[in-house]
């Protein structure tokens, strides 16, 4: 694929390494603005490392990465975090000794505007209706449905040009699992860009408008979500990746 | 004969004064999972500034406090952007290493300076005491318990409410995800530094009022404490440091009432070392933190090992074993004697630190155990120094291996702290067991070498024997590394939840390395004993541990050839350059600050 130039995120020609292991191959990826795009690919594929590379948690020994046409090469992960970008990490990653009003107001450590950071909070608290009876509760000790949801608002209250997701939907159950889907889509429809790296294929085409296929470090197939729903190779593609992790 | 309650009174009054520099240790550790070391050297520095103050100054006691704790905060932010930043991305050991180095800068600083003559620091408080029930309390146990009161307060307040507060929480559950928030880690570590500085020194002022007098002996007890303290509330668990240095006062006040002084630090190393056998996350568990990534990357800085060829080797010991046939200097060989008894702590260290991955810091307890079995055994036994010698080895190779059994299942940090302790309940054994070890007296007279009835006492005898001992000690070791159990322990090293996985057992493996490592540790300790003909229970002090450990690094953790050439670099280069002894440690410690940040891998590299 092409950059268009519209793309708000683009990565071109990573090449990572951990040690002497190469992760990614060449890795090439665009997200345009206002889409829905999703990483699929296998255990070990390298998906969660390319997460870590937008947000500069790993370094890439090659390659270009840029937000909004600027490069986000040699930014730390706090000034690449301040240029618009939020996260719902791998595994939720709340800070489980703090309440949960606290984990979400952490998502706007970034910002200093006071009073529309506790609007943003009312406003989490109809998108998580849930959420309003635990904020004083202790985020470690919710269910992983509710640690998810803590995450996303958490991830939102930055008021992000993007959020980029690391399996959101893991460990939950199918009716947490569409929730999840359908707030992905919500806050997309507000305007915020959405990259996601999932293992779940039929779900995550559901929802998103692009999807790339990684496999041992390389992308293998990708191009709009209607097409790849059908498409044989998605599934030859998961044998190959899970043989190969 | 003072009462129960008073010694209530003092126990929490200490305990107070140990909660100020373990609150500082657990801020550190919570978000840098870091030991500090060099924390008693911010205490006794904070005491210092506090004589300045008070003695030329003339401050009064509320300046005197505001003095002392920006002071200090300064010296922990200097410490934490010169010493500890620019070793993010090392190795875990390294910034550990980085604060051993620190402290002996500084403790070697403040002696240059101010001389190691205890000073008298006046607390400027009338001399009144209120009798409370069956006790009596003075206007200085209330002013540390306000001090210690104020800063709780504070912390909380900070902690709870401000924004750098959250972050210093956020940081200390989670690096990653606080740094996906935005948090800055670097101002984040900063903080935690200068907290804990101001802190640190606050205490080490009160401490230095309370007893109405200073040294620089207060640093390495202060560190000590506080690690204590710090571990038995759960590290990085800032309320429970508070309340495991009130037990720890405590323990210590009515241990001290029942049994006498000398004993003081001994309930210390023990309610340590009980503490991490039976709850290695402390009494209020550690805080938790998500493993840091990467999760690979050894604990010891990978490198490629020098290649010398074995003729330069051969060569070499040659040279070394005719030099007393040239008209060389009494001096010249008092020196190299030295640097082969280091070699053999230095071998020893390197086995259990470098080729096992168990950073001891306690290892000049292995000496001790040595020097005293060899020295009694033949004082009391008769036995022949020779055979004592080996007695002296063997028995530091059982009893060091007994001892820091219990401490096989901790990993890391954990390691380094309980060697430490197990160090210095060794030397507080020595000191109290008075019918064996004659106590502070300590032993003299002990009998010369002597092998196979002649005695060694010419130092080109002497020369000769440590030379070929340590040449014997090398060889073995080097066949060790090179057989399948070498192998065993640096698979152990790197991995060793792999290692376990592959069926190896961690503590067959352990033992026999400091079973190795115990005898040619023993044996150095068992010739020294000999050669000064007199030991006492500072003989062999934390100074050693660490003089070894910086021998070790120098050349390059795990390399039996390094142990050797670090040993000679540091005991003969001072004295090449004719280096007055005050100033060694200092160099010492640059050293190992030197090697940390710029060449971690050692002169020769790791094996
Ligand atoms: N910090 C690290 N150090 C060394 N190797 C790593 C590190 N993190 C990941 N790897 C390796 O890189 C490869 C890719 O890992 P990554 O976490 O990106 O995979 P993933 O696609 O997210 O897998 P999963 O579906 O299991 O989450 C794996 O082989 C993994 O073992
Ligand atoms: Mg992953």
């Amino acid at each position: 694929m092409t950059s268009a130039p519209e793309a708000l995120l683009a990565l071109s020609d990573v090449n990572t390494f951990y040690g002497q292991a190469q992760v990614h191959f060449d890795l090439s990826i665009n997200v345009a603005r206002g889409h829905i795009v999703c990483l699929l690919g296998g255990n070990a594929s390298g998906k969660s490392t390319t997460m870590k590379i937008i947000l500069g948690l790993v370094k890439p020994r090659s390659g270009e990465v840029r937000f909004d046409g600027a490069s986000l090469i040699g930014l730390s992960t706090p000034q690449i975090v301040r240029r618009g970008i939020a996260s719902v990490p791998e595994a939720r990653r709340l800070f489980a000794d703090m309440s949960v009003r606290e984990n979400i107001l952490m998502g706007a450590f970034v910002r200093n505007d006071r009073d529309a950071v506790a609007q943003d909070l009312d406003r989490m608290l109809t998108l998580f209706p849930k959420l309003g009876q635990r904020l004083a509760q202790r985020a470690g000790s919710l269910s992983g449905g509710e640690q998810q949801m803590v995450a996303m608002a958490r991830a939102l209250m930055s008021r992000p040009r993007m959020i980029v997701m690391d399996e959101p939907t893991m460990g939950l159950s199918p009716l947490y699992v569409d929730r999840v889907l359908e707030l992905i889509r919500a806050i997309n429809q507000d305007g915020v860009s959405v990259f996601m790296v999932e293992q779940n294929a039929s779900l995550a085409l559901e929802i998103a408008h692009e999807a790339y296929v990684l496999q041992t470090g390389k992308i293998v197939l990708s191009g709009p979500a209607r097409a790849l729903k059908d498409d044989p190779r998605i599934r030859d593609a998961y044998l190959g990746g899970s043989e190969a992790a | 004969m003072s009462s129960w309650l008073d010694h209530t009174i003092n126990g929490l009054i200490v305990g107070n004064v140990y909660a100020l520099v373990a609150v500082g240790l657990a801020l550190i550790f919570g978000v840098s999972r870091l030991i500090n070391f060099a924390q008693g050297s911010i205490y006794l520095v904070g005491a210092y500034i506090g004589w300045i103050a008070v003695v030329h100054l003339h401050t009064p006691l509320p300046l005197t406090i505001v003095v002392v704790a920006v002071a200090s905060a300064i010296v922990g932010l200097i410490i934490e952007r010169f010493g500890l930043r620019p070793l993010q991305n090392s190795v875990r050991i390294a910034p550990l290493l980085a604060t051993i180095g620190i402290s002996f800068v500084l403790d070697q600083l403040v002696m240059l300076i101010f001389s190691p003559n205890p000073r008298a620091l006046p607390s400027q408080l009338p001399d009144v005491r209120f009798q409370v029930g069956g006790g009596t309390i003075g206007p200085l146990d209330l002013l540390i318990a306000g001090v210690g009161l104020t800063s709780a307060l504070l912390l909380f307040v900070f902690l709870r409410y401000t924004k750098l507060g959250w972050a210093v929480r956020a940081t200390a559950q989670d690096r990653d995800a606080a740094m996906q928030m935005g948090v800055d880690v670097n101002r984040v570590n900063q903080a935690v530094f200068g907290i804990a500085a101001a802190l640190g020194g606050v205490s080490g002022m009160l401490v230095g009022m309370y007893y109405n007098q200073i040294d620089t002996a207060m640093s390495l007890q202060a560190t000590l404490k506080g690690v204590v303290a710090e571990v038995v509330g759960g590290a990085g668990n800032v309320p429970g440091a508070v309340i495991g240095s009130l037990l720890l006062g405590l323990v210590e006040s009515y241990g001290v009432a029942v049994l006498g002084t000398s004993y003081r630090n001994l309930f210390a190393f023990l309610l340590l070392v009980v503490v991490l056998v039976l709850r290695p996350n402390g009494l209020f568990t550690s805080a938790r933190q998500a493993p840091p990534e990467p999760l690979t990357g050894t604990f010891i800085a990978p490198s490629r090992p020098v290649n010398i060829p074995r003729w330069a080797l051969w060569g070499a010991t040659a040279g070394f074993a005719v030099l007393p046939l040239f008209p060389v200097s009494f001096y010249v060989l008092q020196t190299l004697i030295n640097a082969w008894l280091l070699g053999m702590l230095g071998l020893s260290l390197t086995l259990v630190a470098g080729t096992m991955g168990q950073v001891s810091l306690g290892h000049a307890a292995l000496l001790a155990i040595g020097a005293y079995t060899s020295a009694l055994l033949s004082l009391t036994l008769d036995v022949p120094a020779g055979l004592a010698v080996i007695g002296g080895g063997l028995m530091s190779a059982a009893l060091g291996t007994l001892l820091i059994s219990p401490s096989f299942r901790l990993r890391g940090h954990y390691v380094s702290i309980a060697t430490l302790a197990i160090g210095e309940i060794v030397a507080l054994v020595i000191l109290n067991w008075e019918s064996v070890t004659r106590g502070p007296i300590g032993i003299s007279g002990i009998p010369p070498l002597s092998l196979f009835g002649y005695d060694l006492i010419s130092p080109t005898s002497v020369y000769w024997f440590s030379l070929a001992v340590m040449v014997v000690l090398a060889l073995l070791q080097g066949r060790l590394l090179g057989s399948h159990l070498g192998r065993s322990f640096r698979a152990i090293r790197d991995d060793d939840i792999a290692a376990r996985a592959y069926g190896l057992s961690l503590n067959r493996y352990k033992s026999l390395a400091f079973i190795f490592g115990g005898f040619a540790a023993g044996i150095s300790g068992g010739i020294a004993a000999h050669l000064y003909s007199y030991i006492n229970h500072e003989t062999f002090n934390t100074q050693q541990s660490i003089l070894a450990l910086t021998v070790v690094i120098l050349g390059g953790l795990g390399n039996v050839v390094g142990a050797i050439v670090g040993s000679v670099a540091l005991v003969g280069l001072p004295e090449m350059f004719r280096i007055a002894a005050e100033y060694r440690i200092l160099i010492y410690g640059i050293v190992l600050l030197l090697l940390v940040r710029f060449r971690p891998q050692g002169l020769l590299g790791t094996v």
